[in-house]
């Protein structure tokens, strides 16, 4: 990851009278990757976010898109952005086509042809000449997608990006995400609240709470740090007790669940066998984020 | 700026906002139209006499009998007898304040319309021109791309004054085209009276000239074309500081009716001059008729009127520009 | 089509909004710096001379009523007054037409209406007339209903005075405008005949209409039509709630008999 970051966040802050909204963020992204933004709802996704593509001015702090500051040179940073911000809202008497035909002419560098190919790109082929008002959700989030990709950004921000799509248009969702950052070298982006997307599309994550950054590394590090053990075992009370003398136990639906630790799991093992606990199943689990999230909030709840 | 005003004027365009107001225009011209006819109709045959001479004749005899009349409050009277010196001199120079004609129609039309009807339909387009782009959520695609804030709210902003511009002229054509079947198209050059001003009670008439009916007609249209730019400007303005379409109609309509009301009764609170819609009756200036309240004239009303304009595209720049947007 | 559709207002409005602009600037330039303000004003002369005689001929009636309250009909329920009556009387006798202008004023004295018949308006009416109706004088004399006995002999003979010089203006005024109409002078009737002074009062009246009979009887065609008779007895009767004005019978009376008066020739008449 030598090359320039596609986004530079630097001690981002937004203060709304005396409260502090965002305390202080700071990410770099590069192009190629998927970089996930997960937080609870009202952690401070959504006003980072904006403040990144110029919709709420930061209290201090830069945004820098491609080297560019927001602030400072808007036009410049903006022509390096594609970005659909929560719901893709879209003109609704407008067909799709006159919809892109308007944004296109917002950016005099925006070749006619380039139209046709966010087309082709998010296939939408002959609904484009429909009113978006006649458009399935699934629709308009493509031509959501279409519009974002219209002057051929460096970097691609989507706020929720599979809010309320049925699964197979949340699984298309994920492919055409991951398409484009392999296959068109685009940095995207992605906030959510729902981890499992997170985990099945991003390379890297940031993890949000109550406006600061708690974390930011690669999903797969995260998880292989909270690896554990799930324990089945033969009279639980039995097997429990024993167990918390050594570490921590939780214990759920008829298994106990400790931290995985390569040296000492054997001697646990011996432990419950010589105290006549029947062990009758041993597995490690990689935890969904869930887990990971609340040991990092310490207990904060997210869906 | 070009294609950005292209792209205001599509969307206003297929809303079909413009249509909506043609429709509206096309379907109160021929009630007015039949109103009118119905009116002349009737007073000649109250009369019993085609004679307009006698017809003005006798609104004057009628205006010194309710002038005789001693329960009678005092801005009354000075309207009265202001309006009675106009009818005499229009008698004595034998010049024809109703004569019948499409042209006449419009005036007459304007003269009414410019304090209510036009700002109203002028309200619809203006109402929801940024607040529908915030209620939407497609300000926030506006705002993403490579254009400046002040360049998308200046190009929405002369969207709307061409709108206007519309608006007042399809107002013009529609009102002299379906009233021309009824009344003939005919007295474009018919001789009209203006530069009235009055000075307490006294019908000032030593800049009183006359003009042609297209002139007056040209100038009349002017006006409104200013009045509503203004209803428009301050309704833009309401668009940018509201979210809800529905609360910028609500406040504007109340701001105009509240403007009809107060015409007739502040003439005794002397600094409700300064409120934008007590000033909206601009053709009444040209037509001599007495203003609200003392002290008012066309000078002064074209003033406050661009004053407010002023303040509100000052105040529609400055939050757009820097408004944080949710 | 959606294009040009749009173009074309697009178009129309640009040109609009470049004609109001123009159309705004001449108001400016109209109202507030025209320096030749006045010069058009009085070249247009009243040409009412033109507009003569136009329909004196046969087929209509051409009334001309002026004065004061009684000939505008107050009083009276049903807005008519004494005119109303008497066109509707006058229309049973003839085939002709009746054009009737109504150009009374409540409350006229007689300085009033010598000033009225200056308008070129006036002028017009009663030289078209073929008849002009007129009342006049109340208002000078009882000044809006006060009580006779309030006045001294001397100040009523000096409004008099006034009232008759006034009168005879009117009448020379008429007579220039109009050679041949006849004139229907409505007299005064003593509106306080019931009340304790009433000899006093009546006397005054009658001298009153003595007067203006005698001014009236120096010009040709001037009838004074008396109504002092009709109300002399049950007053009250004839009167409206105010005790001054004639009530819908008293209009009646009068106009019963001022369209007696009126005649027509044979080939006129129903």
């Amino acid at each position: 990851m030598s090359q320039s970051p596609a986004l530079s966040v630097n001690n981002l802050r937004k203060t709304i009278g005396k409260k502090d909204i965002i305390k202080g963020i700071s990410f770099d992204l590069y192009p190629g990757e998927v970089f996930g933004f997960l937080g609870p709802n009202g952690a401070g996704k959504t006003t980072t976010i904006r403040m990144i593509v110029g919709l709420i001015k930061p209290s201090s702090g830069t945004v820098l898109i491609g080297g560019k500051n927001v602030q400072t040179h808007f036009g410049d940073a903006m022509k390096d952005l594609g970005c659909i911000v929560e719901n893709p809202e879209l003109y609704s008497y407008l067909t799709g086509w006159e919809n892109l035909e308007h944004f296109a002419r917002m950016d005099p560098s925006i070749p006619q042809k380039r139209l046709h190919e966010v087309v082709e790109l998010v296939d939408m082929g002959n609904r484009i000449h429909d009113r978006v008002g006649t458009y399935s959700l699934g629709m308009r989030q493509r031509l959501g997608i279409a519009q974002a990709l219209l002057g051929d950004p460096k970097l691609l921000i989507l706020d929720e990006p599979t809010n309320g799509l049925d699964p197979a248009g949340i699984r298309e969702m994920r492919e055409f995400i991951r398409f484009l950052a392999e296959k068109e070298k685009l940095c995207v982006m992605v906030s959510s609240h729902l981890l499992s997307e997170i985990q099945l599309m991003c390379d890297r994550v940031a993890i949000i709470s109550k406006g600061s950054i708690i974390r930011v590394d690669s999903v797969h590090a995260l998880l292989a740090e909270q690896e554990r053990v799930v324990w089945k075992a033969e009279p639980l009370e039995k097997a429990e007790s024993l167990l918390r003398e050594v570490t921590n136990v939780t214990r759920s639906e008829g298994h106990l669940i400790t931290l995985y630790d390569e040296n000492q799991i054997g001697n646990w093992n011996r432990m419950l066998v010589t105290a006549g606990v029947e062990v009758k199943e041993m597995r490690t689990k990689l935890p969904a984020l869930e887990d990971l999230f609340l040991e990092l909030t310490g207990g904060e709840h997210i869906e | 700026m070009n294609k950005l005003v292209h792209n205001e004027l599509l969307k206003l365009f297929r809303k079909k906002r413009l249509f909506v107001i043609i429709l509206i225009i096309a379907a109160l011209v021929p009630l007015f139209t039949y109103a009118q006819y119905q009116e002349v109709k009737t007073t000649r045959e109250k009369l019993g006499n085609v004679d307009w001479r006698t017809q003005l004749q006798q609104e004057i005899v009628d205006t010194q009998n309710r002038l005789s009349s001693s329960r009678m409050q005092d801005d009354w009277r000075k309207y009265l007898k202001i309006r009675l010196a106009q009818q005499q001199y229009y008698l004595d120079h034998n010049i024809n304040p109703q004569a019948p004609g499409a042209p006449t129609f419009m005036r007459v039309f304007v003269e009414n319309s410019i304090d209510l009807l036009l700002p109203l339909l002028v309200m619809v387009v203006a109402a929801d021109l940024v607040s529908s782009e915030a209620s939407g959520g497609t300000i926030k695609l506006l705002l993403t791309r490579p254009v400046k804030r002040w360049r998308i709210l200046l190009s929405k902003y002369l969207a709307l004054i061409l709108s206007v511009s519309f608006i007042v002229t399809a107002s013009a054509v529609l009102s002299y085209a379906i009233s021309g079947v009824v009344f003939g198209y005919g007295g474009w050059g018919m001789p009209l009276l203006t530069g009235f001003s009055t000075s307490g009670e006294e019908l000032v008439t030593n800049t009183v000239h006359l003009i042609p009916q297209w002139q007056y007609i040209l100038m009349e249209f002017g006006l409104v074309w200013f009045v509503c730019l203004v209803v428009g400007t301050l309704t833009f303005m309401l668009s940018v500081l509201l979210r809800s379409t529905a609360a910028v109609m609500g406040i504007m309509l109340a701001a105009l009716i509240a403007g009809a009301i107060l015409s007739n009764m502040v003439s005794s609170w002397e600094s409700a001059k300064y409120l934008f819609m007590v000033n909206l009756s601009l053709t009444d200036y040209i037509s001599g008729m007495a203003t609200p309240i003392e002290g008012m004239s066309l000078g002064f009303s074209l003033i406050v009127l661009l004053v407010w304009a002023i303040g509100g595209l000052v105040v529609s720049f400055a939050v757009f520009t820097k408004k944080d947007v949710y | 089509m959606r294009k040009k559709g749009l173009s074309l207002v697009t178009a129309l409005s640009i040109l609009s909004a470049l004609v109001w602009l123009a159309g705004l600037a001449w108001v400016l330039q109209d109202q507030f710096f025209a320096d030749n303000i006045n010069r058009q004003a009085e070249t247009l002369k009243p040409d009412t001379a033109q507009q003569q005689k136009e329909d004196s001929s046969g087929k209509t009636l051409q009334i001309a009523a002026i004065g004061d309250s009684l000939t505008r009909g107050t009083g009276d329920p049903d807005g008519k007054g004494y005119i109303g009556y008497l066109k509707e009387d006058l229309a049973k006798k003839t085939k002709k037409r009746i054009e009737l202008t109504n150009s009374a004023i409540k409350g006229q004295t007689s300085v009033q209406l010598l000033k009225q018949i200056q308008q070129p308006q006036i002028k017009r009416q009663i030289k078209n007339a073929d008849v002009i109706l007129l009342t006049i004088g109340g208002n000078d004399l009882f000044r809006g209903g006060q009580a006779l006995e309030e006045l001294e002999s001397k100040t009523i003979n000096k409004t008099e005075d006034v009232y008759l010089s006034n009168l005879k203006a009117i009448y020379k005024k008429i007579r220039m405008l109009n050679k041949n109409g006849i004139i229907y002078h409505v007299g005064l009737y003593n509106p306080f005949s019931d009340m304790q002074d009433s000899k006093t009062t009546s006397s005054i009246v009658r001298k009153w209409n003595y007067d203006s009979a005698n001014a009236a009887a120096a010009q040709p065609n001037i009838i004074y039509v008396p109504t002092f008779d009709l109300f002399e007895l049950n007053v009250n009767d004839y009167l409206y709630s105010d005790h001054f004005h004639p009530n819908k019978q008293g209009y009646q009376l009068i106009g019963e008999r001022t369209a007696s008066l009126i005649h027509f020739r044979e080939e006129d008449q129903k």
